[in-house]
């Protein structure tokens, strides 16, 4: 089971090895599989968790949720895809047409970029970099493009409102979220996502980082634009932001493309601070990828749990939290790591 | 503590997340219906006299009914109720004196088209007469029967409201 896709990589460049594909084209089209095998994993989980979402909202709010299409209601999300796709989209008479279209169809690139990097178990990363988080950080952050241009191209107060809400909130937070990753580049040494997995095979990151830790996950929460830290749609406010003029598939791609994002930053904080593919206890019996979906479900159910538990915060309230608690909370900790480090150098540990 | 109430409402939502569901998912499962629930009527026809105190009973003119004299008996041969106009007042199901009309536990009167709307509880016909009384007598009897059906529908429609109001 460890290596059930380690093992059909290998059988796959044996198989065209012997069908005379060699060398480069051989590797191409390896990876090409391999990166359709991370779409198809991205899809089908970002529709999955529409429909957890709703029924953790349900379970929460003593009710069943979705039940009635196909067994205990899992193909709700299917239906409503298929509904989606049917719709037309309506384009504003005064919307900026080409951009107005792009957005929708760019919103899904940078997760799936940045998934080429994620390591999801023992040896299973489609592209091994060696500054991945680095990589991580500069490409998630482009979503904040596809936000500002559906909300600029709608030409619709609410949608601009949104939109300069979206770039504020993910400008600021990004500061203190690679801020507080850098306590553990500092300890590893390294920008390499596997090599991090591999720092912690005696002691998570959790444990020495718990302050970077938290100041990452509400970071990423507030990066995803996830309650409650979604300002940015709002719906009591804004409506929904830069998606109000979106119809069918274009809204759908925002709506899929928040919970690829979501999985984005919980196999993030599973990589960086819970150890990636490690077992714990050393029930290895277990195989490595599983371990990695286990712990990157965990953090996408507290996601969730986040979200119907807490309030909106005010706009002034989320800056003034980026700015004035979160960004010097990272400074510290990176310099108490800092004086860490140098103390464990010194001591020679 | 700073963040005591974070972890709190966390903790509220954890544990409803296991909580029994309150949800009842309705055609499979169904809260009880009460005893005396004003449902669909039922009119046990033989135990109906035609008398007719539901017919003026009725605020809304649902209730319509039709009756021949068989010997010395009205006997019922339609029973129809406009359940459109129905305010499930139960009125009729009160005045009736042999207990022979009564709500039952079914509420499910929702209908496709419009033409079901119309209830017809009892649809029969009247039984031949009994046979030792005389041929033209027996002639008679059923077109007498029908015109004093016709004239209790009168009143149930028009004029017996307007006595009661006139008391």
């Amino acid at each position: 089971m460890e290596n059930l896709f380690v093992g059909a990589a290998e059988g796959l460049r044996n198989t065209l090895s012997g069908v005379g594909l060699t060398g480069v084209w051989n590797d191409a089209l390896l990876m090409l599989v391999k990166l359709v095998g991370i779409l198809v994993f991205i899809l089908i989980n970002a529709l999955w968790l529409v429909y957890m979402e709703r029924k953790v909202a349900a379970f929460m709010q003593a009710r069943i949720g979705p039940n009635r299409v196909g067994p205990k209601g899992l193909l709700q999300t299917a239906a409503d895809i298929g509904k989606l796709i049917s719709k037309e989209i309506p384009i504003p008479k005064d919307a900026d047409k080409v951009v107005f279209i792009l957005a929708p169809c760019l919103i899904f690139i940078p997760p799936l970029m940045v998934f080429a990097v994620v390591p999801f178990g023992q040896n299973m990363v489609a592209i091994d970099m060696n500054i991945g988080l680095f990589y991580f950080f500069a490409i998630a952050s482009l979503s904040t493009m596809m936000f500002w241009m559906s909300g600029w191209a709608s030409n619709n107060k609410y949608s601009l409102l949104g939109s300069m809400r979206v770039v504020a909130q993910m400008v600021s937070y990004e500061l203190p979220l690679v801020l507080s990753l850098l306590g553990v580049v500092m300890i590893t040494g390294t920008l390499s996502l596997t090599k991090i997995i591999e720092a912690q095979a005696h002691m998570w990151f959790i444990f020495v980082q718990p302050i970077a830790f938290l100041i990452y996950f509400t970071a990423a929460v507030a990066e995803c634009n996830r309650c409650p830290f979604d300002l940015v749609e709002g719906e009591s406010e804004i409506i929904c932001g830069p998606f109000t003029e979106y119809g069918g598939m274009g809204f759908a791609m925002f709506f899929l493309a928040e919970y690829a994002n979501v999985m984005l930053i919980s196999a993030l904080a599973t990589i960086v601070f819970l150890g990636g593919w490690l077992a714990p206890f050393g029930w290895t019996f277990i195989p490595s990828w599983v371990w990695f979906f286990l712990k990157m479900y965990l953090m996408i159910f507290i996601v969730m749990q986040l979200r119907w538990t807490y309030p909106r915060i005010r706009v002034d309230q989320l800056m003034g939290f980026g700015w004035k608690v979160l960004v010097p909370l990272s400074l510290a900790n990176i310099f108490i790591t800092g004086i860490g480090v140098y103390i464990y150098r010194a001591l020679g540990w | 503590m700073f963040g005591k109430g974070l972890l709190k409402g966390l903790q509220i939502t954890m544990r409803e997340f296991w909580a029994p569901k309150f949800t009842v998912q309705y055609p499979e499962q169904q809260h009880p219906v009460p005893e005396r629930f004003h449902g669909k009527f039922k009119l046990d026809p033989d135990a109906c006299i035609a008398c007719g105190l539901c017919v003026n009973a009725c605020p809304n003119k649902v209730i319509s009914l039709k009756k021949e004299k068989v010997g010395k008996k009205q006997y019922l041969t339609e029973y129809l109720m406009d359940i459109q106009y129905c305010l499930f007042c139960g009125l009729c199901v009160e005045s009736c004196n042999k207990d022979a009309l009564k709500f039952t536990q079914d509420f499910r009167l929702c209908q496709y088209h419009h033409d079901n709307i119309l209830m017809t509880l009892v649809k029969r016909e009247a039984p031949p007469q009994p046979v030792e009384e005389e041929e033209p007598a027996a002639k008679a009897e059923p077109k007498a029967g029908a015109k004093a059906a016709k004239a209790k529908k009168e009143v149930a429609a028009g004029k017996a409201p307007d006595k009661e109001g006139q008391k």
